[in-house]
């Protein structure tokens, strides 16, 4: 049984004229232990996928099964429990809260969880020694730099021992000497066993990986495994695809080339692409009317 | 959960200072206000009542208009009566002095509410007709000079005068104005005798204090007044081992019949003024701390405003907290705890001042508040209520936030 089961899941923003169709019938399944890296452009549903898995959002339409229950349709109160029990997040801008010491947010999760104040600042020391920032325990996070910064939020969504952690672009606002920090700890979690999805627009990164989702337009078309230590192969091919690349390009990555390279010949093992009939016609019609 | 959420609620409002502070400043005001008017009532209450308990019980008061059946409500009785002509006449103290079992009568003729003295005029005064009895009745001894006694001595002695010790100060400077001269209505008066400085005034009641009085002999009083009287009330003490209540009926008696049968007057025991007196002074308090408790709502409001403004303003740490699997009742709790540290502190803040400006009314002025225990009991209760209730808004509109508009939100 997969730990991650989406089966033909929408999901929609918006009334009327102004309805994005963020996601679009999407399957997927993910097993434990994976890494799960998430390529596509800007606007192509990384983030409302990602939010789905993290039951930070509902879906509009279809089931997702998280470890064989099916919870999407619990309670914001549930939800939020499986959030704190399963879920680690990491977020491209850190997300720490300004007020509260390192040690404080590492152990914010346990908090809620009503874990006494002793025991909650002893496992916090533990994962920080863990990501390297047993020495900055009392620090306040504008004391900082990114990649600490990025670090303490990596220790706390890992303190909560969580089946599942979710990184939305994680070295977005980090230089490369931290991106790497940043990612070897990735890897480092991922060793352990745990499962991590995380998105990317550098190509680079797809070497800690073993599994790569392309997304365009609410759809994902195209999944690959790659072996760990490689870039991935469609991700390189189509980097390399474009003749001339502007500075944008490359700070984008591949997610910016994948767009402007219609009818990339992604081919897939298992998971079929979708045809790009009627449905995405209506996308077309709803984005172009949102501008 | 709890101890994390004070310390979190402190450390936002201390990020915030000033806003803090202002917003606690509204539920200062209203607990300052609401104990500072209930113990300065309580303090009326209780100086007005040792007062007439310092009359004795053998002391009883006659005065114009009536009371209505046994309520004894203060509605009927015109306290300020001096504003209108009084149904009291010199002849009903003639004729209660004259009854058997009464030791003493003496009148309160209103005269006048000015007065000139060496270092000007003095317009907060209580110019006042009165008998020698008077001062037996009230057990005063002069201070300096002394109190005049006989009333049917040469109109050279009648024109004399007894003053309170705040007139004394604050028209002469001098402690000892004896033999000096006080000008009431533009006629002079020798200062004859001062009274010692006392905590207050029976004559509060109808809105004079002893220490601002000036008693001249009831015929001067005629004189200035062309034989004008307005009696406030009479005191009348009985004789030893007299019967109480047959002597108030003696008295009801001897003044009906010179009415003619109407009954325009009221005769009060010690027990019955005192309950006429608290109730004035309740029914002042409660009005008064009525308009103080509005304070108190509104600094209820303002918590509300603020802490709508810091529900929005921290969207964003809301998204996260959510993320990272706070509940929608742990963020309610949070917003709750913040808004319960404001009224707490402010009402804490605000008895401290009421503590000590009570210290201070005691120290400098001629009030004696007293702030009970009941009284600070029930102000923090109602600014708790109002604190909760008022938090309950902002803190449910913060744990409804949806997690991922609010962790979009900045
Ligand atoms: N809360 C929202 N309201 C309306 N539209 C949204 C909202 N969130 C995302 N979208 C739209 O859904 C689409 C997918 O967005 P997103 O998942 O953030 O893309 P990505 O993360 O790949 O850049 C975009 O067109 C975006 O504008
Ligand atoms: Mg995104």
């Amino acid at each position: 049984m997969a730990l991650i089961e989406i089966a033909e899941t929408s999901k929609l923003y918006g009334f009327g004229d102004a309805t994005t169709l963020a996601l679009d019938e999407v399957t997927l399944s993910v097993e434990k232990g994976e890494f799960v890296a998430v390529m596509g452009p800007s606007g192509s549903g990384k983030t409302t996928l990602l939010n789905l898995i993290g039951l930070l959002d509902q879906p509009t339409h279809g089931d997702y099964k998280l470890d064989g229950r099916l919870v999407s349709r619990l309670s914001s109160n549930q939800q939020a429990k499986l959030r704190r029990d399963y879920i680690g997040f990491v977020f491209q801008s850190f997300n720490l809260l300004s007020r509260l010491s390192v040690i404080d947010n590492v152990s914010l999760p346990l908090a809620y969880k009503g874990m006494p104040p002793v025991r909650r600042a002893k496992r916090a020391s533990d994962i920080l020694e863990l990501v390297g920032m047993r020495d900055r325990e009392y620090f306040m996070p504008h004391q900082l730099s990114s990649g600490q910064a990025q670090r303490a939020a990596i220790a706390r969504a890992l303190i909560n021992k969580p089946r599942i952690i979710i990184a939305d672009e994680p070295t977005g606002n980090l230089d490369s000497h931290d991106s790497k920090v940043v990612m070897e700890l990735f890897a480092e979690i991922h060793r352990q066993g745990n499962t991590i999805m995380l998105v990317t627009h550098n190509p680079e990164l797809t070497r800690y990986a073993n599994r790569v989702l392309y997304m365009y337009d609410g759809m994902i078309v195209g999944d690959e495994r790659t072996p760990i230590g490689y870039m991935a192969k469609h991700a390189r091919r189509i980097y390399f695809k474009k003749l001339r690349t502007t500075d944008d390009d490359i700070a984008a990555g591949v997610s910016a080339l994948l767009k402007d390279v219609p009818g990339q010949e992604i081919t897939t093992k298992g998971q079929k692409r979708k045809p790009q009939g009627r449905k995405r016609g209506l996308k077309q019609k709803v984005s172009r009317s949102k501008r | 959960m709890w101890s994390g959420n004070l310390r979190n609620a402190l450390s936002s409002l201390r990020q915030s200072r000033w806003r803090t502070t202002f917003t606690m400043l509204g539920i200062i005001i209203g607990v300052v206000s609401v104990v500072t008017i209930v113990s300065l009532g309580d303090g009326l209450k209780r100086q007005v009542s040792g007062q007439i308990n310092q009359l004795g019980k053998n002391v009883l008061t006659v005065r114009p208009g009536t009371i209505d059946g046994k309520h004894k409500s203060i509605s009927n009785l015109n306290l300020y009566s001096y504003l209108a002509p009084s149904t009291l006449s010199l002849q009903d103290v003639a004729s209660i002095q004259n009854l058997p079992s009464i030791q003493a009568a003496a009148p309160i003729d209103f005269v006048s509410a000015s007065a000139t003295g060496d270092d000007g005029q003095f317009g907060d005064v209580f110019v006042a007709g009165t008998s020698p009895g008077l001062w037996d009745i009230l057990h005063e001894r002069a201070a300096y000079g002394s109190l005049f006694a006989d009333d049917s001595s040469t109109d050279q002695q009648n024109n004399i005068a007894v003053i309170g010790s705040d007139i004394a100060t604050k028209l002469y400077s001098a402690l000892n104005p004896v033999g000096n001269s006080i000008k009431i209505n533009g006629q002079s008066f020798t200062i004859y005798g001062v009274l010692p400085a006392s905590a207050g005034s029976l004559l509060s009641v109808t809105g004079a204090d002893l220490n601002s009085s000036v008693f001249i002999p009831e015929s001067a009083a005629q004189n200035l007044t062309n034989n004008h009287s307005n009696i406030l009330q009479i005191f009348a003490q009985t004789k030893p081992g007299a019967n109480l209540d047959s002597s108030v009926k003696a008295i009801q008696q001897a003044v009906s019949t010179s009415h003619n049968g109407v009954n325009d007057f009221t005769v009060l025991k010690q027990n019955e003024l005192l309950a006429v007196s608290d109730q004035l002074v309740g029914t002042v308090t409660s009005f008064m701390s009525g308009i103080a408790a509005i304070a108190l709502v509104v600094g209820g409001i303002g918590i509300m405003n603020i802490l709508l403004v810091s529900v929005s303003e921290r969207t964003r740490e809301i998204g996260i907290r959510k993320a990272i699997g706070a509940t929608n009742r742990q963020i309610l709790n949070q917003f709750l705890v913040e808004g319960l540290v404001l009224t707490v502190g402010g009402s804490v803040i605000g008895i401290g001042l009421a503590m000590l400006i009570n210290l201070l009314l005691r120290l400098y002025s001629s009030w004696r508040p007293v702030v009970s225990l009941p009284i600070i009991i029930l102000t923090v209760g109602i600014s708790l209520a109002a604190g909760v209730l008022f938090s309950i808004a902002p803190a449910l509109k913060a744990a409804r936030k949806n997690p991922i508009d609010a962790l979009r939100g900045e």
